[in-house]
């Protein structure tokens, strides 16, 4: 099994600061949705990742817990994540995206 | 090389990956996109090789998202671990032999030139450092002494990272590495003042973890190369395997190695300041209002 990064969306959410995609070194893989995190009250939306292409680097854990100083990036192995944002299940919009989430495991 | 080369050709559009579409319908061709909204449109970098972690992989990131015009710009690479990810990206790619990347890159630029006239089509050349100041470092310098209109940039992560660890010219003095194993015996090499000394038109040292600034010069120098002259950016790009930085702390090198010995620098010409102002609306070049005259006290 292999780590991958996980994002709190309730931490998050509540920063929302975009500042980890621009560090993390692999494209499209940490994402931004406007709408998530709107079902608990909060405003302008979290970031996610796409775990099939994160390589578990953890650079983004270091920037949101010091840059961000917000400590919303867990690295986790990928089997107890029960559902996450994969690629194929993420949808481009105007200005943001949305992913439906599933089990990032086969099997 | 337009916007028609990364449509879908009629009745293909359902075969094709959705990387691809998304890359069609959301991606960056024929917009303005920046930094500030990665997360949210698709990139044409796709995945890569590259090793987790990797500041050089950051950086090229960083770099294909600031070209002014994605869609009509040809990148020229040569051996080393930046092409595995260069060539991953939806943007033609050249790969030469090793070192000989400018040499390709001024004919390339030049043949453009005569196919399309005053329409701009941008060359960047993205190599390693060995292939810059080793390699290729004759053909580098020819090529800006012939003031060839292309942007080169140096991915220094101070050590020929893709073959397992050898030093280059731009290795500092007294590092060990896997095979220099008694520590360089030599300095850095100055590629930077070599590049004023043969005339480019703009020269930056940058480092990664300043994703804004990367944007900013990258930008700078592929707009200069256009009309004025050759560019050339140095950036820093640790190489986390051959010294061991633990992935998690390459930003935090990156922030150290920044402060210590490679702070920003930019130089910009007279000429391709006046440039920037005049074609592209610039306003960093322009006269500074006179700052007004500090009140000496007891004076009305
Ligand atoms: C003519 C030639 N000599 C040697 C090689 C083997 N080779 C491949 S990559 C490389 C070193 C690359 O180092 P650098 O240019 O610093 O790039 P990095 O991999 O560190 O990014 C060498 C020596 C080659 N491909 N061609
Ligand atoms: S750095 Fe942290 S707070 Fe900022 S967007 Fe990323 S996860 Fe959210
Ligand atoms: S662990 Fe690394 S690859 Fe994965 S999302 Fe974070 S920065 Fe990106
Ligand atoms: S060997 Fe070094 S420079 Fe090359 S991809 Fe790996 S970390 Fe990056």
């Amino acid at each position: 099994m292999y780590l991958v990064a996980d994002i709190s969306v309730e931490i998050c959410a509540a920063k929302s600061c975009k500042l980890c995609t621009q560090y993390c070194p692999e494209a499209n893989t940490i994402q931004y949705s406007d709408e998530l995190g709107k079902d608990q009250g909060f405003k302008y939306g979290s970031a996610y990742v796409a775990v099939d292409r994160c390589k578990g680097c953890a650079q983004c854990v270091w920037v949101c817990d010091n840059m961000a100083k917000n400590n919303a990036i867990k690295m986790i192995m990928i089997d107890q994540l029960p559902k996450a944002a994969l690629t194929e299940n993420i949808t481009y919009g105007e200005k943001s995206t949305t992913a439906v989430l599933a089990s990032p495991v086969v099997g | 090389m337009s916007l028609d080369y990364v449509k879908f050709s009629n009745g293909f559009e359902k075969f094709m990956p959705k990387e691809y579409r998304d890359m069609v319908e959301h991606g960056p061709f024929g917009k303005k996109v920046t930094v500030s909204q990665m997360g949210n449109f698709k990139e044409v970098l796709e995945e890569h090789p590259m090793c987790a972690g990797c500041a050089m992989t950051l950086f090229i990131r960083l770099a294909i998202i600031a070209f002014p015009n994605p869609e009509d710009t040809i990148t020229v690479g040569t051996a080393g671990c930046g092409r595995l990810a260069i060539s991953q990206a939806a943007i033609p790619f050249v790969y030469g032999n090793y070192g000989d990347q400018n040499g390709v890159a001024s004919g390339l630029s030049r043949g453009l030139r005569l196919r399309f006239g005053d329409k701009p089509k941008d060359v960047v050349v993205m190599a390693g450092d060995g292939g810059t100041a080793d390699i290729g470092f004759q053909q580098v310098l020819h090529s800006w002494f012939r003031k060839e209109r292309f942007t080169t940039i140096m991915l220094d992560n101070e050590v020929y990272g893709n073959t397992g660890g050898q030093e280059s010219g731009m290795t500092n003095r007294g590092a060990v590495l896997k095979m220099a194993p008694l520590g360089k015996k030599f300095e850095k090499m100055d590629m930077v003042q070599m590049a004023k000394v043969a005339g480019c038109a703009y020269v930056a040292t940058v480092v990664p973890n300043n994703p804004r600034r990367v944007e900013s010069v990258i930008k700078k120098a592929v707009l200069i190369a256009r009309e004025v002259g050759s560019t050339y950016i140095q950036a820093y790009t640790s190489c986390n395997i051959e010294y061991a930085i633990p992935t998690d702390k390459v930003m935090e090198d990156a922030k150290t190695v920044e402060n210590d010995r490679y702070q920003f620098t930019e130089y910009v010409s007279e000429e391709a300041k006046q440039y920037l102002t005049e074609r592209y609306g610039y306003k960093e070049f322009l006269a500074k209002p006179a700052a007004p005259a500090a009140a000496i006290p007891g004076k009305a």
